[in-house]
């Protein structure tokens, strides 16, 4: 199973910094996600520190099962300050911990209750109250749910449920009430709708809401989908060894889901060990790259090196639309796949030593390490590269 | 009459080393030679791997004769070359 997870916001108006921060990372060696949204106090740079702070504090304690989840969420609600003026703590959180196997640890402290969507129906888990030692009017939740496929969970800062406050039709905000009606009507619409798409959709809603369109709070929507992985392959660069050019093509041609060829000379000798044909577009280039090839059963084909370069750098930058060359298209390639494997071959082409060459031409290997870290950490894909 | 072809390779040192620059081919040869001649690219001839002490990149295959540091001008003499002798 695979946890698509994303997260949209929006900055009260006026303010130049988010006061809500959202933060996540996989672990794909203990097959699980650690993910912590956090509502800093105020608004602005004050309220981005807060909720950063806390957040990426909670991810710090979580990870490598350093302390317990719970323990470490109470560590923090204990320590978080009161604000003088308010006299209510600096920030708010909730904490997710959940694996492949859909076991879920979720702890909430100030945050608006999350929703558990399973089936269309909103679910209401038992969860179990820590109150908090030093402070009289804090007190946690914490949950141990199981998620199965399709079951998605939804968490927002109070700026979503309170959204409208005060105006003639919410008099008292869009609530959670008015949350869930909203997602339950989307999902109706488009039952496979994905995280990026719900949460953006939950954070346009709330900002239409609100009086003149202004937001009035931090707005944050994070969107947690349970569903069967999109898994893809990139195979790219020639085996080391010759003779196992037969045994890694079969394993390519046996894949199951979307496959890619990055590299002219891999193409060769897919096409060769494959009996399958090679056609090209009729042009040379395409924004400063190689063209894209076709070969049936290959759902992209392109050149290798100066292309992956290509698409890192797209990667990097976070230009991920509306690029028309090679390097777009296999952007796009991997930004639609959950799982990601790479097949690379060890083998180097001594004509890339050549001194007349540009500095850019990267060693094969380099560029695969460079764009397996940035897919994961900023992309939240799972990437397993091989080498051969 | 047999078309000529005429292959250009795409393969990352040929392509840095000036095959993108021979883009022109893909508009001058239909305008000059008609349906007699066939352009398009490859992912990738090989040849660098086996002549890369001497970087002959880019190379181009007309028919069967390689052209090493191919220009549009080399190609279009090889296709005049070829379609003469036929």
């Amino acid at each position: 199973m695979f946890i698509d997870i994303d997260c949209n916001q929006l900055k009260k108006y006026n303010q130049n910094a988010f006061g809500d921060y959202f933060v996540s990372k996989r672990y794909p060696d203990e097959a699980k996600l650690i993910a912590v949204l956090s509502d800093g106090l105020g608004s602005g740079i004050k309220a981005n520190i807060l909720s950063c702070m806390t957040a990426t504090m909670l991810l710090r304690f979580v990870e490598n099962s350093q302390i317990p989840i719970k323990h470490a969420a109470e560590i923090v609600m204990n320590s978080l300050p009161v604000c003088k003026v308010r006299k209510i703590s600096y920030s708010t959180f909730s904490v997710i911990d959940v694996n492949d196997e859909g076991d879920a640890k979720i702890i909430e402290e100030g945050n608006p209750e999350f929703l558990w969507i399973k089936n269309n129906e909103v679910m209401t888990p038992q969860y179990e109250s820590i109150p908090s030692k030093t402070f009289k009017n804090r007190c946690m939740k914490s949950y141990k749910i199981h998620l199965e496929l399709g079951d998605r969970l939804i968490f927002c800062s109070d700026g979503v449920t309170q959204c409208g406050l005060g105006n003639s039709r919410l008099k008292l905000g869009l609530r959670r009430e008015g949350l869930i009606q909203l997602v339950l009507a989307k999902l109706a619409e488009e039952p496979d709708i994905s995280s990026s798409d719900l949460s953006a959709y939950i954070v346009r809603q709330a900002k239409n809401i609100e009086t003149d369109r202004l937001p009035k709070d931090d707005i944050s929507a994070c969107v947690l989908y349970c569903r069967e992985p999109r898994t893809s392959l990139v195979f790219t660069g020639p085996p080391f060894l010759q003779k196992k050019d037969a045994e890694y093509a079969q394993m390519f041609n046996d894949f199951k889901g979307k496959k890619a060829i990055c590299g002219g000379t891999t193409a060769n000798l897919l096409s060769r060990e494959l009996n399958i044909p090679i056609t090209m577009d009729k042009a040379i280039s395409v924004g400063k790259l190689p063209s894209c090839s076709y070969m049936d059963g290959v759902d992209l084909v392109t050149e290798g090196i100066l292309t992956l370069t290509q698409a890192l750098e797209y990667l990097e930058l976070g230009q991920i639309t509306g690029i028309d060359n090679a390097a777009g298209k296999l952007v796009k390639f991997l930004l639609d796949s959950d799982c990601i494997n790479f097949m690379v071959g060890a083998k180097l082409n001594q004509a890339h030593y050549n001194p007349a060459l540009p500095i850019e031409i990267e060693i094969r290997k380099n560029i695969i390490k460079k764009m397996a870290v940035v897919l994961q950490d900023k992309y939240f894909k799972k990437v397993n590269v091989q080498y051969m | 009459m047999e078309k000529i072809s005429v292959k250009v390779c795409l393969g990352t040192t040929c392509f840095v080393m000036g095959s993108a620059n021979l883009q022109e081919l893909i508009d001058i040869v239909p305008a000059k030679y008609g349906d007699k001649v066939d352009v398009s690219g490859v992912p990738c001839l090989g040849l660098c791997s086996t002549d890369w002490e001497f970087s002959k990149a880019p190379y181009v295959k007309v028919d069967n004769d390689i052209i090493k540091e191919a220009t549009v001008e080399k190609v279009l003499s090889a296709i005049n070359a070829k379609l003469e002798s036929k």
